[in-house]
């Protein structure tokens, strides 16, 4: 008959169990199903049980339960649960208590299944929300990381491309070069579009974005997005002498509508493309193809590189800062952006190296319906070509010190700043503006937020630190971080005005016309003219007015510079210091020689860039000193158009020479 | 037959259990099934022409709920530091271990397992950190206990510093 203990063991899942030395027990209950899944059917009785032997954490507990059993005290002791596997798979949850009682050591033995089950709920729901949390973190890094590839990789070269074609304008192009022109300032608003279109999309809820896009009347067509992506970057590829193709073969019948939204699948196309043509060589190929793939469009793009590197998988190209094996890219975001951006339609994206040579980047998309008539999504970014540049107004000249380690914005807003009179010294980082400053005073000073060596910041700190008492230079910080709490963080750290990338001229000469009219400038001798009259009836003067010699003079002139000029511009290219400095020389004299101050001192200036090769700022003074030696050599030619009427009406001589070689011939 | 006891260690949630039954069961489930309390798995393995009974002591992972007992280490031959390679902080909780299973146990043998290297596309290992690790002896190796990449050749290598 079963004691009132063996039947509440049974009832309630305890086993009794009576330690007889070296992990060997008894049986003082009927043991619960459990123990005999674990362990085997076993009576009470003198049976040993090696459970220590079968159990590593009972044999591990065992330590802790001596200690109890060899107190004189009725003591107990607890073990932690821990989880036995049946034979079967099954997961036990178990719990030992040592008891000490009546000089004899027992163990209970426990499956608190109920209290287990329980416990694990709670703890899974807890650890699941601390993991939603962290993905949700990693979710909007994500995000920011994209905030931060659009606003830096694709905005900065906005203000390049802006300020390029506004100066294009000012030229007098041909009926093609201004097509070409205004093809440009489409493609730079079509991006600054997709730029805020992106923006847009991260301000707002992404569902309703995703759910917005979904639907078949904003369904883009994929091959009209990739003869736009062609049509964009084929003078890129041309530079590159890479030919870019659209597929022959692409069915044309087919409705490649997909889901998506335009202007960030041309942007996918782009940034394949740009891949590509970063890993092609001179006269390689670079084709874009459709194909259907059952639901899906796929597009791809072949090129004809070295191909992907045989130790990366595809997967790897498309993550997080992933750079080729060469680190072509810029920032290893173009092809990540890719893939969450197809991903986020539904669709896929990989690459593979093709049989011979080269690789295959793809995507596929779902298609989608072909939208309704007349319910296509507007497409003013491709009517708009651009305003005309606004005139340059005379503005008080200011001595500018700019730093920007992007070459392309250092040489447009030197060339922009210096059309508005200003005198600008362009330099790489703030290093250099440092260093720049120890040598001159400059009115104001343009300091991008983020350069490598030293940071706007850094330099703003170190110029402030070493103020003179009653003096304050006038900074100015460009940033492409355009929040209004970034802007007064810059304020903060000793900025007295915030420009943010992409910026307009006008905004930047509004700050400096603002500073000019209460800061005290610093002197700037009045810029010469290209040159005067005074200057060539001075040279007609020290060649004793000869005017066949000055003629001379100036037709060498002519002749010579523009190969100069010509022979310049390689060299800068080749980054060639020694041939800059020496091309530079030689224009330095021959500006000289017509009293040509200013062309002068820009060649002067060139030349000393040469001698110490920190070509940094060759390409701005480059771009100015071109522009005087253009002034000049128009003022010249008006010189010699000028002496030759003259003749007519006063001196025989040219006529005579005239007859003369009629008569000759 | 020789017994040894391993110990997993680790933060929640970083595979622990998932690489005791990819090397014991061969088996694997995406489903995240915390661990609550102890697990015991066992696993005979040949080395040099002998047997050897590995005893997997699979800890629940350290977190705000539950405190890690350093009592379950006391008998162990060695451990397997597991982190998230796609969870940074999982990594700073694998090195807050090791130093804290140190001064409990002293210097036991232990590999560095940073799990979950299938998702490449969330892959967070910082590699400088890496080389700083290696640079310290440390055996560091990149497994998935979804596709088993590199998971016989972490038991493996922990084992054979065990009995070295």
């Amino acid at each position: 008959m079963a004691t009132p203990l063996q039947m509440f063991s049974r009832e309630f899942g305890y086993v009794l169990l009576e330690h007889k030395g070296e992990g060997n027990f008894v049986l003082r209950s009927d043991p619960p199903s459990w123990f005999n899944e674990l362990w085997g059917a076993t009576q009470p009785g003198e049976a040993l049980i090696p459970l220590a032997e079968k159990s590593p954490f009972l044999e591990s507990f065992l330590v802790e339960a001596q200690t109890c059993w060899s107190s004189s005290k009725t003591a107990k002791c607890r073990s932690e649960v821990w989880i036995e596997s049946t034979a079967a798979g099954r997961e036990v949850p178990l719990q030992a208590t040592a008891l000490h009682r009546d000089a004899k050591q027992l163990l209970v033995l426990h499956s608190p299944e109920a209290q287990y089950r329980e416990q694990v709920r709670v703890f899974q729901t807890a650890r699941n929300a601390v993991l939603e949390h962290e993905k949700l973190l990693r979710e909007i890094q994500k995000k920011e990381i994209l905030l931060h590839c659009i606003i830096h990789d694709l905005s900065q070269p906005l203000s390049a491309m802006r300020g390029s074609f506004d100066c294009l304008s000012a030229e007098s192009l041909s009926e093609e070069g201004q097509k070409f022109m205004a093809l440009g300032k489409m493609a730079t608003q079509q991006q600054e579009s997709m730029i805020r279109q992106i923006i847009q999309v991260f301000a707002a809820d992404l569902q309703a974005t995703m759910d917005a896009e979904k639907e078949a009347n904003h369904a883009p067509d994929l091959l009209a997005c990739a003869r736009n992506a062609i049509t964009s970057l084929s003078p890129a590829f041309a530079a590159k002498r890479v030919n870019l193709v659209l597929d022959p073969q692409i069915d044309q019948q087919t409705s490649w509508h997909v889901q998506g939204e335009e202007s960030r699948l041309q942007r996918v196309l782009t940034n394949l493309l740009e891949n590509a043509l970063r890993y092609s060589s001179e006269g390689g190929n670079v084709t874009v193809g459709l194909e259907s793939d059952g639901e899906f469009r796929k597009a791809f793009v072949d090129d004809e590189g070295p191909g992907l590197p045989p130790d990366l998988r595809p997967a790897q190209m498309f993550a997080l800062f992933s750079k080729g094996k060469e680190g072509g890219g810029k920032a290893g975001l173009g092809l990540y952006f890719c893939r969450t951006t197809v991903e986020r339609w539904g669709g896929s994206i990989s690459c593979t190296s093709l049989p011979e040579i080269g690789s295959r980047f793809w995507f596929r998309l779902p298609k989608a319906a072909a939208p309704a008539e007349g319910e296509a999504p507007p497409r003013e970014l491709l009517s708009a070509v651009g305003d005309p540049r606004p005139a340059v107004k005379e503005r008080r000249a200011m001595r500018i010190l700019f730093a920007d380690d992007q070459e392309d914005i250092r040489t447009l807003t030197s060339y922009q700043l210096e059309r508005s009179g200003h005198h600008v010294r362009a330099v790489c980082n703030g290093r250099e503006a440092l260093s720049a400053l120890l040598h001159e005073h400059y009115d104001a000073i343009l300091l991008d937020e983020e350069m490598p060596e030293m940071s706007g910041v850094q330099a703003a700190h170190a110029i402030r630190e070493n103020e003179a008492r009653g003096s304050h230079a006038f900074l100015i910080a460009l940033t492409g971080n355009n929040s209004e709490d970034d802007k007064a963080r810059l304020r903060r750290e000793g900025f007295d005005a915030v420009l943010g990338k992409p910026f307009r001229l006008e905004g930047l000469t509004e700050i400096l016309d603002a500073a000019g009219s209460t800061l005290s400038l610093t002197s700037l001798p009045k810029k010469p003219p290209a040159t005067t009259s005074a200057g060539i009836d001075d040279l007609l003067g020290r060649i004793g007015g000869d005017k066949k010699l000055l003629s001379k003079m100036i037709r060498t002139f002519l002749r010579d510079t523009p190969k100069r000029i010509a022979a310049l511009q390689k060299a800068l290219q080749r980054k060639d210091a020694d041939e800059i400095a020496s091309l530079a020389h030689a224009l330095k004299g021959s500006a000289g020689i017509f009293l040509a101050q200013h062309a002068r001192d820009r060649a002067q200036e060139l030349e000393e860039l040469g001698r110490k090769s920190e070509l940094g700022g060759a390409t701005a003074v480059y771009a100015a000193l071109k522009e005087e030696i253009a002034k000049l050599e128009e003022n010249l030619r008006g010189y010699v158009k000028e002496i030759q009427v003259q003749p007519r009406s006063t001196v025989s001589k040219p006529t005579k020479r005239l007859t003369g070689k009629r008569k000759k011939r | 037959m020789l017994q040894k006891k391993i110990c997993m260690l680790g933060a929640f949630a970083v595979g622990k259990t998932s690489l005791v039954r990819r090397y014991v069961e061969s088996i694997y489930s995406d489903a995240y099934l915390t661990t609550v309390g102890v697990k015991i798995s066992k696993k005979v393995v040949q080395v040099d022409n002998s047997e050897v009974n590995l005893v997997f002591w699979d800890l629940y992972g350290e977190d705000d709920f539950q405190k890690m007992n350093w009592k379950h280490l006391q008998g162990a031959f060695g451990y397997l530091l597991v982190a998230d390679g796609t969870r940074p902080a999982t990594l700073e909780k694998a090195l807050a271990l090791e130093q804290k299973a140190r001064a409990e146990v002293g210097a036991l043998p232990f590999v560095l397992v940073v799990n979950k290297c299938d998702l490449v596309n969330d892959w967070q290992f910082d590699a400088t950190l890496e080389a700083q690790l290696v640079a310290r002896n440390w055996a560091i190796l990149r497994c998935s206990a979804k596709t088993g990449e590199g998971v016989d050749e972490a038991f493996a290598k922990l084992t054979g510093k065990m009995l070295g």
